[in-house]
């Protein structure tokens, strides 16, 4: 095996299920999530020399507990050199993973903690403040808000001209739910684990034409972590160590209405790039962790990111090839649409995933023989795209 | 359940002119004096040149449908009256992409592509929001 070629490499995951929790406060999350990527990684925490958490949105005091050194104190870490949050929203953790990749290489440094807790069910007042959170989260107080812009009507927006412009059908669309739902059923840190059928997605209220209310994530507590070290120092760690191979990029908007191509955002070019590092291509694959919150943006990016032709992931999804057993398991810890939507932990879930599956460790959802796999993140309203791919082996 | 007021745009110094025009009846968009390119939301800058010799220019307020929805439900607080109402994304003569709302319409009979004309709808003294309506045939 060549060595060298990867960015960086996973060596401890830890994670608290998904759910609502309100006796329990997020640095309980964080603390949980953080203690056992540290005993995951079998490294003495005096070794963990920078902490990359990220910002909360049921908080800013939280936040800002944790940009300036709270888990520092709460673990007691006695070596670590930088503290900073760093925070895209969704794609948090794939900056983080980019920038600890960076400084792994630069030997800056030598063990990142990257952690993430939220407390969005149970530390807002009530399922109205979560909506007008999101409602004006990421969203422009001068061109967006004045019009009564949302999350659940931006994501209509993309959905009804995506549909238009490909054919995809609303069962199609529905198809995505009822696929991360079956992941979900296997996975303990999921929320919602009942089987979910296309005609109870359609028979759910409508939010936002086309959008109905089992199309859209819910709001929920949890937090996660993951250590990252050096590709070399990796092996000397621990047996399965999962390795950064590429990651890309591409910033498209900020205001949703500017985005030029809300049908297919920056996915294209994030994969091109992130292929090229990792000299795979699409059917190397053979996990695809992809980010949803909502249906259309997991079909977009599936698409883009070469898994099919424009506009035949509707299709796919509902015949089951994105399934347990199917030809490209997608989204396989259940999503936020079915684990549950935790801030940034959307892809900071799928990154712990992606370990796992290519640890070979996720027991009865396992994907057989699992070598690479490609996790995407995306942040604020869909403002960046984001694909990382990692592996058990440096190819 | 308390409804809050609808908020009013949070205005940025160099917007200011759309806005004085919205009140007047009038849909201004900024115009690169270089490279000739209109420009929506107003900038500081030309983003396609960098130039920052921008002037305003009275767009025609004939546009397209590029996307549109009707809200049903889980509205923000303030909107929740109106429901159901349409939030589309329109592509204007001149180029830009505006977001805003159907008015005067059958909400579930749009279409992608449809023609629509800028109506100017008042909120306030201070505010007057660009909204939008199909073009009525002839
Ligand atoms: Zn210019």
């Amino acid at each position: 095996m060549r060595r060298g070629k990867a960015k960086g490499a996973i060596i401890g995951i830890g994670e608290v299920p998904t759910g609502r929790f309100q006796e329990t406060e997020a640095i309980e999350f964080a603390m949980k999530s953080a203690k056992l990527a540290i005993e995951d990684a079998g490294i003495n925490k005096e070794e963990i020399d920078c902490i990359m958490p990220t910002a909360a949105m049921f908080s800013g005091v939280f936040t800002n507990e944790m940009a300036t050194g709270r888990m520092v104190e709460e673990l007691g870490l006695t070596g670590v050199k930088t503290n900073c949050n760093i925070w895209s929203g969704g794609s948090s953790s794939s900056n983080s993973l980019k920038l600890a990749c960076a400084m792994l290489a630069q030997g800056d440094a030598k063990n990142v903690l990257m952690v993430q807790a939220e407390k969005l069910a149970t530390g807002m007042p009530s399922g109205q403040a979560g909506i007008d959170l999101f409602a004006f989260a990421g969203q422009s107080p001068e061109w967006e808000i004045p019009f009564g812009q949302n999350f659940s009507s931006l994501t209509a927006l993309a959905t009804t001209r995506y549909q238009y412009e490909t054919g995809t059908t609303d069962e199609q669309m529905a198809a995505v739910c009822v696929s991360n739902r079956k992941w979900a059923e296997m996975n303990p840190h999921a929320f919602f684990r009942k089987p979910l059928t296309i005609e109870e997605v359609m028979a759910s209220k409508m939010l936002s034409t086309p959008l109905r209310a089992k199309m859209s994530n819910m709001l929920f507590d949890g937090g996660s972590a993951l250590i990252v070290t050096s590709a070399e120092r990796a092996p000397d760690v621990v047996d399965k160590p999962v390795y950064v191979l590429g990651e890309g990029g591409s910033s498209t908007h900020f205001v949703f209405s500017q985005e030029p191509d809300m049908t297919r955002f920056g996915f294209a070019k994030a994969g091109r790039l992130a292929y090229e590092q990792a000299g795979l291509t699409a059917a190397n694959i053979d996990v695809a962790e992809i980010y949803d919150s909502y249906p259309i943006y997991q079909v977009i990016a599936f698409e883009e990111l070469g898994f099919c032709e424009r506009g035949g992931a509707g299709e796919i999804f509902l015949r089951g090839d994105t399934w347990p057993g199917g030809k490209i398991p997608c989204t396989t810890d259940g999503g936020m649409l079915s684990k549950g939507h935790i801030g940034a932990g959307g892809s900071y879930s799928l990154l712990v995933e992606s370990v796992r599956q290519l640890r070979g460790t996720t027991g009865e959802r396992q994907v057989p023989g699992a070598r690479f796999a490609i996790e995407t993140g995306t942040g604020g309203t869909y403002v960046d795209s984001h694909a990382t791919i990692l592996g058990s082996e440096i190819p | 359940m308390q409804i809050p007021d609808k908020p009013d745009p949070l205005v940025n110094n160099w917007a200011r002119p759309f806005w004085d025009g919205t009140r007047e009846k009038k849909l201004l968009i900024q115009l690169c004096s270089d490279c000739k390119k209109h420009i929506f939301y107003p900038r500081m800058v030309c983003p396609y040149c960098f130039s920052d010799n921008i002037e305003w220019a009275e767009a025609s307020g004939k546009a397209t449908i590029y996307s549109f929805t009707v809200v049903e439900s889980n509205a923000p607080s303030p909107f929740v009256p109106d429901m159901p109402f349409v939030i589309a994304v329109v592509i204007l003569e001149e180029g830009v992409r505006m977001l805003t709302n159907i008015v005067e319409c059958d909400p579930h009979a749009l279409e992608c592509e449809q023609a629509v004309e800028v109506t100017f709808v008042k909120k306030n003294d201070e505010f007057t929001l660009p909204q939008f309506k199909p073009v009525s045939a002839t």
